[in-house]
């Protein structure tokens, strides 16, 4: 048994099915039952008027799809729809000094290399040039270290000590000078 | 409106509510990238619902990108439950079309989103200054259509009733796909609905005297 509320309900949802489907029938009026509310008979028909779908834009429209087709290629390849933010890591150094050396974590991305963002995995390789200049310049360095410590201290061998003071008497001329003035003495010799 | 498919099913001659997106939500769970037919036919129903609720140009497309994320994300949870949710309030309960659930994921979504404004109230720069954003065409139009005496009144509603409102209205839900969506009976959403239009009938009666 209805109350009169619940009546006056049932009335008014039969309206509003007639209302919302006129449209598809393209009827201009509804038929209405007697003791429907006049008040709400309008009320309905005004907010039926009045309260419109809304599209939105087409730019949100294309911007949502492609992104629901990166999620949907992450679906498949049985990643999560959305990319997980993870929290800032501190720097290797301090890591480093918290923990220790640690391995290096798996890479996860490899697993579905095209779903990765293309401007954070472009980057190229390290050259093998920049590797070579660095290990040059520390052989160099070493040299020039052992070089110091050589001249700074004096050799234990007797042999050694020798050798040391013969260099160290000598007096040296660089062979491309001494040709030429020996060249030029000659010349000059000749001439006078 | 959108008007379930009826098909016989194997206990009696019960008459079942069978989805229309069957089809598509099939191909979906296949393939995930078939999920744009859903997405591309919902967009508008989604977005117009965040858009009467949160009444907000920027907070509906945001709300409307959780939604159709979340349900990208949930379908292969997703159970239709078809039945004939029309009859009962325990099938009412029961029910489940693609519509009705992303229709649910959507009233969490906008709650939340009601939920989080209350705690941090945000006025965007165009709704302190009165003014649509000068390239957003159907803000202006929103903007002319929230100016009438019915959208003001539909506004001034109870959370509950204005919802009801909104998804009998613009997204053209029958009763029972409403009782789903809100977790109510169809009894109370039939309620719900004639009480709306009784409190909006007084409002306009009042503004027009």
């Amino acid at each position: 048994m209805l109350g009169d509320g619940a009546r006056d309900a049932r009335r008014t949802e039969l309206y509003l099915d007639g209302l919302l489907s006129a449209d598809e029938r393209r009827a201009s009026d509804v038929p209405a039952d007697t003791g429907l509310d006049p008040e709400v008979k309008l009320a309905a028909q005004r907010l039926r008027s009045d309260l419109g779908r809304v599209h939105p834009s087409f730019r949100f429209e294309e911007a949502l799809s492609a992104k629901l087709s990166l999620g949907a290629a992450r679906l498949r390849a049985g990643l999560p729809v959305e990319q997980t933010e993870t929290p800032a890591r501190p720097p290797a150094a301090i890591a480093f000094l918290r923990i220790g050396p640690v391995t290096a974590p798996p890479v996860v991305a490899s697993a579905a290399p095209q779903l990765r963002n293309p401007l954070l995995s472009a980057r190229p390789p390290r050259p093998l040039l920049v590797g070579g200049v660095g290990v040059a310049s520390a052989a160099i360095s070493i040299g020039a270290v052992y070089v110091a410590w050589r001249w700074s201290h004096a050799s234990p061998t007797p042999m050694g000590r020798a050798a040391r003071a013969a260099h160290g008497s000598r007096v040296t001329h660089p062979a491309g000078r001494s040709r030429r003035t020996a060249v030029l003495q000659g010349i000059l010799g000749v001439v006078s | 409106m959108s008007r379930p498919v009826l098909s016989k099913v194997a206990v009696g001659t019960r008459l079942a509510r069978l989805d229309r997106d069957r089809g598509l939500v099939e191909a979906a769970r296949r393939d995930p990238s078939q999920f744009d037919a859903l997405y591309r036919k919902y967009l508008a129903q989604v977005y117009s619902f965040a858009y009467y609720e949160l009444r907000n140009h920027h907070a509906a497309e945001d709300a409307t990108e959780r939604v159709f994320m979340k349900a990208l994300a949930g379908l292969p949870r997703f159970e239709e439950r078809g039945g004939d949710f029309a009859t009962t309030q325990e099938a009412a309960a029961d029910a489940s079309t693609f519509r009705v659930w992303l229709f649910q994921i959507a009233r969490n979504v906008v709650a939340n989103e009601h939920r989080h404004h209350r705690r941090r109230p945000v006025a965007p720069l165009e709704e302190a200054l009165g003014l649509p954003a000068p390239d957003d065409i159907a803000e202006a139009a929103l903007a002319r259509e929230a100016g009438t005496a019915a959208w003001d009144a539909v506004a001034r509603l109870p959370e509950d009733r204005r919802r009801a409102v909104i998804l009998r209205f613009v997204d053209e839900m029958s009763t029972a796909e409403i009782a789903a969506v809100l977790g109510r009976s169809e009894g109370a959403v039939r309620v719900l609905i004639h009480r709306a239009l009784r409190s909006v009938a007084d409002d306009l009666r009042g503004q027009l005297s």
